[in-house]
């Protein structure tokens, strides 16, 4: 086998005649095209990741879910919770600015991606924190429905149609309703994204495994 | 990054593109993938071409750069073409050079090391360009010792390719 690789080694040397050659011209063209390397994707979907959400508050229709929260009378707990909420979210993204930083093409390669896993973690950590606070506005918003008087205030406009259902049945239909909802959501958030960054780094986990594995 | 420092890359990549040429022939199977490889490997180059400043020699500083983006930052497209067009093209083997035993087994060997994964084939491909297994050490970040051991279990996973 030895002989066979040497074999190799020596055809290998000869290789230079059989290869592409590329002019001058040809790689100046290409210097200046974009890269589409993951580093790049992770760059782009963490972005995302962090500013979606805080979109979200400029749709409309999260206006109006703004004064349900204040007709349920839970107004003041989640805007307490958006604080911590944005505190964290900075924390994050300071967190993910230096550890993405540190990412160099020039670091052998176990580093390079052991420093891409751990940039990667910091987003995956900061959409399990979200994930999970979306679960505690929902806990929140149940036991405001829970303790309400007049829950046919939450939504003014139906104020008249609502009042012909017995309470405890509109209580617990709306509870349900909001519950339901908030897990669906959650979890579909959660699979999308779980799923999204598997792909996104099935190859280099792989690879990053191999080498680890190699230590031990 | 101006105009001096960018015709310096840009030649010295030009003479060294071999390297960077019989890296996208491992990592890829058709010619598309080749050039995209190429073009990702020159990118980061440039890219890191500034901190380069000339302490190592060009070439072997092209190495790392090359094979850290087709291991970890390249992401293969997700067609898989027939190598075999491919292969003859890349590895053209001259037959007048070799008698038809060697050549045949030639072409075995290549088809084998292009199966082996990512890491198996870094390793092949340093080994094939003679460097010592401190660099492959350095280069991949694992020890020497491991380097060794993974170079002999990748003989022995060739071995059974191509004899099963």
């Amino acid at each position: 086998m030895t002989d066979e690789l040497e074999l190799l080694k020596r055809d290998w040397k000869k290789k230079g005649t059989d290869l592409p050659q590329l002019s001058y011209d040809e790689i100046h063209k290409m210097i200046w095209k974009k890269s589409s390397s993951i580093v790049k994707w992770i760059l782009i979907i963490s972005i995302l990741e962090f500013t979606l959400p805080q979109l979200l508050i400029f749709v409309p229709s999260v206006g109006d879910v703004m004064k349900i929260y204040d007709h349920i009378g839970v107004s003041n707990y989640l805007f307490v919770l958006s604080l911590i909420i944005y505190a964290v979210a900075l924390y994050y993204i300071f967190q993910f600015y230096r550890r993405f930083k540190e990412i160099s093409v020039l670091d052998n390669s176990k580093n390079l991606m052991r420093k891409i896993i751990k940039t990667r973690k910091t987003v995956k950590h900061y959409i399990i924190f979200s994930l999970s606070m979306i679960m505690v506005t929902i806990i929140i918003m149940l036991i405001g429905v829970y303790l309400n008087e007049d829950i046919t205030q939450i939504v003014p406009e139906l104020k008249e149609s609502l009042e012909k259902v017995p309470p405890d049945k509109l209580r617990t239909t709306l509870m349900l309703t909001i519950g339901i909802f908030g897990l669906v959501f959650t979890l579909c958030m959660g699979g999308v994204y779980f799923l999204l960054y598997g792909l996104l780094l099935r190859k280099l986990n792989k690879n990053y495994a191999e080498l680890r594995q190699l230590e031990f | 990054m101006n105009k001096e420092l960018e015709h310096k890359f840009v030649s010295e990549l030009q003479d060294n593109q071999n390297i960077v040429h019989k890296v996208c022939t491992l990592y890829t199977n058709d010619r598309d993938s080749h050039n995209d490889l190429f073009q990702e490997i020159t990118i980061q180059l440039f890219k890191a071409y500034p901190k380069f400043r000339g302490e190592a020699k060009f070439s072997t500083w092209m190495y790392r750069v090359a094979l850290n983006t087709a291991i970890t930052l390249y992401r293969k497209s997700k067609k898989r073409v027939d190598t075999q067009d491919y292969e003859s093209v890349i590895f053209k083997i001259k037959a007048d050079e070799y008698d038809e035993t060697e050549e045949q087994q030639l072409k075995l060997m290549y088809k084998a090391v292009r199966q082996l994964g990512d890491i198996d084939k870094a390793l092949v491909f340093l080994y094939l360009e003679d460097k010592d297994y401190t660099e492959i050490s350095e280069t991949l970040g694992i020890s020497e010792v491991n380097a060794r051991v993974k170079m002999n279990r990748i003989k022995t996973k060739l071995k059974t390719i191509l004899n099963p």
